[in-house]
């Protein structure tokens, strides 16, 4: 579900993977926020997320605002068509500001 | 398996038992919780279930047992004997309704004088004087709190959109709905013109849990749909999202137009804006619920009007409002309750439809009386007349026509089915599901399609694999449509699969002895092999098709409809089956012929040519049977010996030339008398199973006319001419 | 990869019926024939929905929704539940039990399908 790689700079390298569903939702932010918690900068890595419903795409939200809260850069990428379709549906895309490889 | 109909009755009847079982129990001991249990499950599931099936005599007079079983549950009603009576009785009327509704037949006079009966008796217990009838809503939702809350923040804004404020209440996705499916859903209906997905409400870190919903949404949504229709959109989570619907701009016109046009009626004002899609019902029982609470406790108060309830609530423009009270100060004027569709008894109408062909016929008969008077006053009348009839007989037999969309529809189930049975991923694709033709020809029709479709499947579509390899896209199509033309209907089943493969096809062809070397045959010919008996490529035989026997029965299946059938390729590559029937069975463009001093009709699209028997060439051929056709072989049949009319030798003798499908024969004949239209009566039990004859006709002169069975009668005139060395009756067969 | 929607009525037929209506409209279905059996198809598999009658043998539909609500893997399962009763005290029940979506039966075949995609697409 969740992977996080450190790099020297401080920035976590942060791949989801697999359905993000309500019944992952609790322990997802758990252990997201446990790993990014001393991180220097956030990259959220969506390629192979197979599918994403409102109770996870709420953590990614949360997840940019405790980011913007702590002055740290933020960032998604690679998103997979399953977050595309809810980014798309949310109008979320310009919020998350990156990129979106349509 | 059989289909849900058939186990509707088995269910039915199993359902019925127990609750005469359990009815019989109750007898013995009136207050036994399992009986009236299983008498009330029984009732509930017919009731339900028949409804879901549309049977509504059914799910109408369950729904008054059910009414009555409710109170006896509740203790309102005490059993007695005479209620347990009554309830068996009921029992058994199900059981018809059931039976009935199933074989879709109308129900007898009796049953409704029984029905009546038990409705009366039964409306007794529940102190009602008047048959009830079933009024709940289809689509009834959750009462909940009011979801209509009241913003006061924000002026109203008009744009050319509808605009949909959306809150959730937190537990929203804790219940499995996630706002996502009902944007999906808006999709269906109308197109998302714009989403603001607010966020403000996000908690801290801390406190946030991702199973509570904290977004907002405020959508400006493009679409036909009217309110209640948007509204219908959100009907799972009404008592968990605080719903604001606003129409557009263009809406409010059409608003007032609508409420402007209503039936003048003494209408209140909720129910014109209801009545005009301005409010949808839950919105005035919300509005009209504050403007009750205003006057709680308070003695002598004059309640805020509905009208400015609903402006301030934002529930209704002031605009429209303003329409809806000036209509609603104008007068009364009488209701105008139409009904637009009439249920006939079809027994009612077959004997119409037969009084219609005695008409034409006996119209036939004074036209050429009239004829031979030669009073040109009668003559002229009578035209008048007989153009008359024929609309008549039209309007008539158009009673009869029905949508084939229905038997289109099952085919959806059978691709499934079958697609997931052969491991191939196909769709079916219907077109031109409202084209009409006659019943009887539609319940007829089923079976060949069903076989066509099947074969399409299973031969013409290739795997995904190998449609990938051949650059298609992996999901395979078949195609139901169905047009007019030209006073026939043309069903087609098509396939973008591999199409039909002309080598393969004459290879078998060769084997089969179907066709001789060195003839050149066009594509179009060589694929009309496979209607020919026995013909099958499929290499490897499955339990679907391929068994050899499928185009041919097809085919005879057709033509015995009076249709015909044709195979070609189609634009995707695939293959397409044309299916061309009449509209009705009940009439016939004939051809009339004498022999002796009989009467036959040959179905007019059957016939070929007509040639004449030169005397010598009779002699000549005399004993074989069959002539010489341009040079092919054409086997004929003297329907004189075979009718065994009395011998009245002439000179020259006609052989009038059919066609049944690829076959060709001749039927000698004394006499060409032309064409006819001509209604069919259909043969008496005693003849019946004589062959060669399909019906029967009476002419305009009074006499019967007899017709012909033509493919019975081209395969006897085939086989009592089987001649070594010929491959009798295909056309394509070239004499050496 | 289609939607699975768990059927559970006692009627064999109406099972027949909506299963055929929704697997015409894309959907996988699975069924049961009561309360009991109903709770014995979540056996991990993947459930999108669930549809169920209220009055049934051996175990009601609210009874198997409480216990339902109960397991970890389908205690988000959305659940539409049948009725002909539209009684009033019924619903109370079910709202206890966590059932927020109700359609009342008769409904025809293309009603439920409307409704189902509501919740979920095909």
């Amino acid at each position: 579900m969740i992977k996080v790689k450190k790099k020297k700079t401080g920035l976590c390298e942060v791949d989801l993977d697999g359905e993000l569903t309500i019944y992952e939702a609790a322990s997802l932010k758990e252990e997201l926020f446990k790993k990014i918690e001393k991180c220097k900068g956030v990259s959220i890595n969506l390629s192979n997320v197979s599918e994403l419903d409102t109770s996870c795409f709420q953590i990614l939200i949360a997840a940019k605002r405790e980011c913007d809260k702590r002055e740290i850069e933020f960032t998604m990428n690679s998103h997979s068509p399953a977050v595309l379709d809810v980014m798309d549906l949310y109008n979320m895309g310009s919020y998350f500001g990156d990129p979106l490889v349509l | 398996m059989s289909s849900p109909e058939e186990t509707f009755l088995l269910e039915c009847g199993e359902l019925l038992t127990s609750m005469e079982e359990a009815l019989l129990e109750m007898e013995d001991n009136p207050s036994d919780p399992d009986s009236i249990g299983a008498i009330f499950r029984a009732a509930h599931t017919i009731k339900g279930t028949g409804g879901v099936f549309g049977y509504d005599d059914v799910e109408a007079f369950t729904h008054i047992v059910e009414n009555v079983l409710d109170k006896v549950r509740d203790n309102e009603i005490t059993v007695d004997s005479n209620l347990i009576a009554i309830l068996l009785s009921s029992c058994d009327h199900m059981e018809v309704l059931v039976t009935k509704a199933v074989a879709n037949e109308d129900i007898s006079d009796d049953d409704k004088v029984v029905d009546a009966g038990l409705r009366a008796s039964l409306n007794q217990y529940l102190g009602v004087t008047a048959p009830g009838t079933n009024t709940e809503s289809t689509t009834e939702i959750v009462e909940g709190k009011s979801s209509v809350e009241i913003e006061n923040t924000g002026s109203m804004v008009i744009s050319d959109n509808w605009h949909i404020s959306l809150r959730f209440d937190l537990e929203v996705l804790q219940n499995g709905m996630d706002p996502l499916s009902f944007m999906r859903y808006l999709q269906k209906i109308g197109e998302i013109v714009h989403v603001t997905t607010l966020h403000d409400d996000f908690p801290s870190l801390e406190e946030f849990d991702p199973e509570l919903c904290y977004l907002g949404f405020e959508i400006a949504f493009s679409s036909e749909a009217d309110k209640e229709e948007i509204e219908q959109v959100f009907e799972f989570v009404r008592d968990m999202c605080t719903l604001h619907i606003l129409p557009p701009r263009a809406q409010i016109q059409h608003f007032a137009e609508v409420i402007q046009s209503l039936p003048e009626d003494d209408m209140r004002i909720g129910e014109i804006l209801i009545a005009s899609g301005v409010l949808t019902e839950r919105e005035l029982s919300n509005a009209l619920n504050s403007q009750n609470k205003e006057c709680e406790g308070v003695e002598a108060c004059t309640p805020t009007p509905i009208g400015e309830v609903l402006v301030e609530t934002k529930v209704v423009h002031e605009e429209v409002l303003n329409v809806a009270l000036s209509k609603q100060n104008k007068g009364q004027l009488s209701k105008s309750a139409k009904q637009t569709v009439l249920r006939v008894d079809a027994d009612k109408l077959d004997s119409l439809i037969n009084l219609v062909g005695e008409l034409v016929i006996s119209g036939a008969t004074a036209n050429m009386l009239s004829n031979n008077s030669g009073d040109e006053l009668l003559i002229e009348s009578m035209s008048s007349m007989s153009r008359l009839v024929e609309e008549i007989r039209d309007n008539a037999l158009n009673l009869r026509m029905v949508q084939i969309g229905e038997t289109f529809n099952r085919f959806k189930r059978v691709v499934r089915d079958v697609s997931k049975e052969l491991g191939k991923d196909i769709i079916l694709n219907i077109n031109g599901a409202d084209a009409e033709l006659d019943k009887t020809v539609v319940e007829k029709i089923g079976d060949p399609l069903m076989h066509l479709i099947r074969n399409s499947m299973d031969h013409g579509i290739e795997s995904s694999a190998d449609r990938i390899a051949a650059g298609k896209d992996a999901q395979g199509n078949v195609w139901l449509n169905a047009f007019h033309d030209s006073g026939n209907i043309v069903i087609e089943v098509a396939d973008d699969g591999r199409g039909l493969d002309r080598d393969k096809l004459l290879a078998k062809a060769h084997e089969k002895g179907l066709i001789s070397d060195g003839q050149v045959l066009t594509d179009h010919e060589v694929f009309r092999l496979i209607f020919e008996a026995g013909f099958s490529t499929a290499e490897k035989v499955t339990n679907l098709s391929g068994r050899g026997v499928g185009m041919d029965v097809v085919r005879r299946n057709i033509e015995a409809l009076r249709g015909s059938v044709d195979v070609d390729k189609n634009e995707y590559g695939g293959t397409t089956v044309s299916i061309r029937l009449p509209l009705t069975l009940a009439i016939i463009d004939g051809f009339l012929v004498r022999v002796g001093d009989s009467s036959y009709v040959i179905p007019l699209d059957m016939v070929n040519e007509c040639i004449e028997l030169e005397k010598g060439e009779r002699d000549e051929n005399g004993m074989h049977g069959y002539i010489n056709l341009r040079d092919e072989v054409l086997p004929y049949l003297r329907l004189r010996d075979y009718f065994d009319e009395p011998c009245t030798q002439k000179n020259n003798e006609s052989i009038v030339v059919v066609k049944y499908g690829s076959n060709k024969a001749g039927f000698v004949v004394d006499e060409l008398l032309g064409e006819l239209q001509t209604v069919i009566k259909p043969m008496g039990k005693i003849l019946q199973n004589v062959k060669g004859l399909s019906g029967a006709t009476i002419l305009g002169s009074g006499n019967v006319a007899i017709i012909l069975d033509v493919p019975n009668l081209v395969q006897r005139a085939i086989q009592s001419n089987n001649v070594h060395g010929i491959k009798s009756g295909s056309e394509n067969v070239v004499l050496h | 990869m289609a939607k699975t929607i768990l059927i559970v009525d006692d009627s064999a037929s109406l099972r027949q019926i909506v299963a055929i209506a929704l697997k015409g409209a894309g959907y996988d279905v699975i069924e049961g024939c009561d309360g009991v059996d109903g709770l014995s198809k979540l056996d991990g598999t993947k459930i999108h929905l669930i549809i169920s009658d209220v009055n049934m043998p051996n175990m009601d539909g609210l009874t198997m929704v409480k216990k339902i609500k109960e397991m970890p893997a389908y205690k988000f399962t959305p659940i539409i539940m049948l009725t002909t009763e539209a009684g009033a005290d019924k619903k109370d029940v079910g709202k206890a039990a966590g059932v927020k979506a109700w359609m009342v039966k008769p409904f025809k075949p293309d009603q439920m399908i409307n409704a189902v995609s509501k919740l979920i697409m095909p």
